[in-house]
């Protein structure tokens, strides 16, 4: 579904990817880690568009995509959520929710003033969708809420919750369960595993937590100073003594 | 002048700085842009209409879609660098927009009268009314053409489409990473504005007969600017307010001005110092402006939203 | 077209802009934002100069030390009642961009209210202009042009030589951590305000001299500066110096050149003499600006 070959990208002298190559199945939940620095949000950041690659290419369902823009990138079913998680201030949890949704209409001036009957139709639809998914990340309550108010945690969940409103065909979670609480985080990755699942949707998940990747993926991907280190399934990653040392320090 | 007169004339300047102020607030409180031109706008509506009518002879109800659309296509022109330019630099670009339109009304004699400016623009339905009723008909025309321009406004924020232009203001990077096409929007609301600006400043035009570039100076975006800090951002109720305080206070000044012993250029200085502080204060004190942004609710039928 | 003059012409005129630009940028460096007041600051010293030089009959140069010290200390002002809270606060940028132009608005209508909106020009005499190279060039302008190069030397040794200026460097990459690392970042702040206002007061000055001095004046040069500093890259002082002799250049090459001439290819058609119309003097800059930063926001220079 995701190929990517050869990925570079550098700041200023420093190479964040040098040299990246590596796939995601369709279907499948791929884990991407490595030490903090190693170049996963880079990764994340150049496939979704928002910084220009240095060289190398990637495609996403047999097409180049990395010279589009990051909105044409989604559109085109490649949605990611941010490590530090965003939420419209202004905007309440419900309509943090609707803006997400694939399926919109009256999004330019003439369709919002002149077709506001199937406008109002269509978001009622989302509406359910949004109150449904809400509650299961026990955000419902907190519906009516500014999204500049939720804690650093709940704006995780919100952005997990817009991309399951979403429902794009390929998802990128950067560390989806920091800072939310133990049980929840286990609730959601249940969630995500029962997505891939039941509605196949395919995705690439920076985790830090190894036990987690373990749970969930069945193959995963080792960055170490913007190169891939190792790759293969959660157990054969965990008796890599390459892994083992870059974790544990030392180089 | 009468009392009641006065009162009008009031009235009506507050109503056509309406257009502006909800004009300005749709680009910064909805959108997030910046626009330190806004009074380009103004003078396009207003150059434009005066012209179609005076010139070549439209209709005025011409005159005022010709004032529309041009200064809406500005909006179009100065929107496209939004793309590539940090928000700094496209507010710095559009108060220099602002000043070379004023440049080409001044330079441009054989168009636009220079400095001399266009005389005796044609008021609508004139031969209707009488010297005393005609001004009460201008301001119910303002009024009415006003409150559909609010309308309008309320009902595109209210929409998706307004959704996503706060989703832009709040977090561009989201709105792109969710497949928002910013470019777009961003285009998208600064025709809307543009249209409501233009057709504030054709209401301005055929409202005081009389134009020259001397009426869009810069000072007039800061004037608008001070009524959206003022009255609040984000939402167009806050956008009234505050052409309505900050005009009143504009005007009234003026007039009490007769009875201080000032001379006029002081007093214009001071009016604006006072204006400028406001800003200041207001952003410091009270950032929300008068009215706050409001949240949008949305009510269940069957309230099994309510449960929890 | 009078190459020599030209360059004369420019290099004063970069000389100016330089000074005020360089202001402007150390600003954006070490707060982020654009400090739309900048010019405003730099034309109430300018009339402080005017009311020590010309009302109370002082040197001019002492006028213009104290001028730029009471205007810094305006700044330093303003940025503890304004600003400081800002920062504590952590408010967006934006919103200390629009404060400034509000402050712009308050201070431009002062400098109206204490001065009235007449224009006025200092006490120097009259002097016939020298010849040099072939360009005319009164002795003011290169009293300018010495003055402002001292500056920027000084601003040089400044920045590259002293505690100071590796402080504001460390402050500029990031103030947390320089903060952390015991530089007393508001203090750096304070001087780094003080300093740009007083350069600016000296340049804004400058511009006065050459021309006239009135409470407009701050608007009409606040677009070149801004020109100059984006032209350099803003947040690079150097840049600005660079930026503000690049736009210079521009302009008077501009207002020079024959259109003419160059639209009927060196005399092919007849098209006469078509030269940019003085009343669109202002726009010049404003153009280049559009034009700078639709082709290269990042400036001449290139920043990132
Ligand atoms: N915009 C940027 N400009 C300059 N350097 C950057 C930028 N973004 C990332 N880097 C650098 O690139 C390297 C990789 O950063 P990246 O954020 O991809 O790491 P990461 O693997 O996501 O780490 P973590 O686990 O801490 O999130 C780091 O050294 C970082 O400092
Ligand atoms: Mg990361």
């Amino acid at each position: 579904m995701l190929a990517i070959k050869e990925l570079r990208k550098n700041f200023g002298n420093l190479r964040a990817l040098d040299g990246v190559s590596l796939t995601v199945e369709r279907g499948l939940i791929t884990g991407l880690i490595g030490p903090n620095g190693s170049g996963k949000t880079t990764l994340f950041n150049v496939v979704s568009g928002f910084y220009a690659k240095d060289g190398g290419e990637i495609r996403f369902k047999g097409k180049r995509i990395d010279s589009l823009t990051p909105d044409a990138i989604a559109r085109r079913g490649l949605c990611r959520t941010f490590q530090i998680a965003k939420a419209p201030e202004k905007l309440t949890i419900l309509e943090n929710m609707l803006l997400a949704a694939n399926a919109q209409r009256g999004e330019n001036p003439v369709s919002a003033l002149f077709k506001r009957h199937s406008v109002n139709k269509l978001e009622r639809e989302n509406l359910d969708t949004a109150m449904e998914l809400l509650t299961m990340l026990e955000l419902a309550h907190l519906r009516n809420e500014f999204a500049g108010n939720l804690s650093g945690g709940q704006k995780k969940l919100l952005s997990l919750g817009r991309m399951l409103m979403r429902n794009p065909d390929l998802i990128l979670l950067d560390e989806p369960t920091a800072g939310v609480n133990p049980t929840l985080a286990n609730e959601l990755l249940e969630v995500i595993k029962s997505l891939q699942k039941e509605l196949k949707r395919t995705f690439l998940i920076v985790e830090h937590n190894m036990k987690v990747i373990a749970n969930l993926c069945e193959k995963v991907f080792v960055l170490n100073f913007g190169k891939l280190l190792a790759e293969g399934t959660p157990e054969e990653i965990q008796q890599n003594e390459q892994v083992l040392k870059a974790y544990l320090g030392g180089t | 002048m009468t009392t009641i007169n006065f009162l009008i004339y009031l009235l009506t300047m507050i109503g056509i700085y309406g257009f502006l102020s909800l004009s300005l607030n749709f680009q910064v409180g909805f959108t997030g842009l910046i626009n330190f031109g806004q009074v380009a706008f103004f003078a396009i509506g207003a150059y434009t209409s005066s012209l179609l009518v005076c010139k070549a002879g439209a209709p005025v109800i011409l005159g005022f879609l010709g004032g529309m659309l041009l200064s809406g296509l500005f909006g179009y022109l100065i929107s496209i660098p939004t793309k590539s330019l940090k928000s700094d630099y496209w507010a710095i670009a559009t108060l220099a927009g602002g000043e070379v339109i004023r440049l080409i009304a001044l330079n441009e004699g054989w168009l636009t009268e220079g400095a001399f400016g266009v005389m005796r623009i044609p008021q609508p339905f004139r031969a209707l009314f009488s010297m005393d009723t005609y001004p009460l008909f201008y301001l119910i025309l303002v009024l009415v053409c006003l409150a559909i321009a609010y309308i309008i406004l309320s009902l595109l924020s209210n929409s998706p489409f307004g959704r996503d232009l706060k989703a832009i203001r709040d977090e561009e990077e989201l709105s792109l990473s969710l497949g928002k096409n910013t470019r777009k929007l961003k285009i998208e609301a600064m025709i809307v504005a543009g249209m409501v600006a233009g057709l504030g400043g054709a209401l301005f035009a055929h409202y005081i007969t009389y134009i020259s570039p001397e009426n869009f100076r810069p000072i007039e975006t800061f004037l608008m600017w001070a009524m959206i800090i003022v009255g609040g951002r984000g939402n167009h109720l806050g956008a009234i307010v505050g052409a309505v305080t900050i005009q009143l206070f504009n005007v009234s000044t003026r007039f009490i001005g007769a009875y201080l012993p000032f001379t006029p250029g002081f007093m214009a200085a001071l009016r604006m110092v006072i204006i400028g502080m406001l800003i200041v204060a207001f952003l410091v004190f009270r950032p929300d402006g008068l009215v706050k942004e409001r949240k949008k609710i949305y009510r269940f039928k069957n309230d099994d939203g309510e449960v929890d | 077209m009078d190459i020599a003059q030209i360059l004369a012409n420019a290099l004063v005129r970069a000389a100016e802009l330089g000074l005020l630009a360089v202001g402007l940028t150390m600003v954006f460096d070490i707060l982020k934002f654009t400090n739309f007041a900048h010019a405003d600051y730099a034309i109430l010293g300018a009339f402080l100069v005017y009311t020590f030089n010309c009302g109370a009959g002082l040197n001019l140069f002492l006028s213009v030390f104290l001028a730029a010290v009471a205007a810094g200390l305006i700044a330093v002002a303003i940025d503890k009642a304004i600003f400081k809270g800002f920062r504590k606060k952590g408010t967006k940028s934006v919103t200390a961009m629009i404060t400034s132009l509000g402050i712009a608005i308050a201070l431009r209508n002062i400098v109206r209210m204490i001065w009235t909106s007449e224009s006025r020009t200092y006490a120097i005499p009259i002097q016939r202009p020298l010849r040099i190279l072939g360009a005319r060039i009164t002795p003011v302008q290169i009293g300018i042009l010495i003055t402002s190069l001292v500056a920027m030397i000084g601003f040089h040794l400044l920045l590259q030589r002293t505690k100071f200026g590796k402080a504001l460097r460390a402050i500029s990459d990031n103030r947390v951590l320089a903060s952390a690392c015991a530089i007393d970042s508001e203090k750096m702040i304070q001087w780094m305000w003080f300093l740009a206002t007083a350069f600016g007061v000296v340049g804004g000055t400058m511009i006065a001299m050459e021309h006239l001095l009135y409470p407009r004046l701050g608007f009409d040069i606040l677009i070149p500066i801004f020109c100059a500093a984006i032209l350099g890259g803003i947040g690079n002082p150097y840049g600005a110096m660079l930026g503000a002799l690049v736009l210079a250049l521009a302009e008077n090459v501009i207002l020079a050149l024959d259109f003419g001439h160059i639209l009927s290819f060196g005399g092919l058609f007849e098209l006469g003499s078509i030269q940019i119309k003085t009343g669109y003097k202002p726009a010049i800059s404003f153009v280049i600006l559009v034009i700078v930063l639709l082709l290269r926001p990042t400036g001449i220079l290139g920043r990132k």
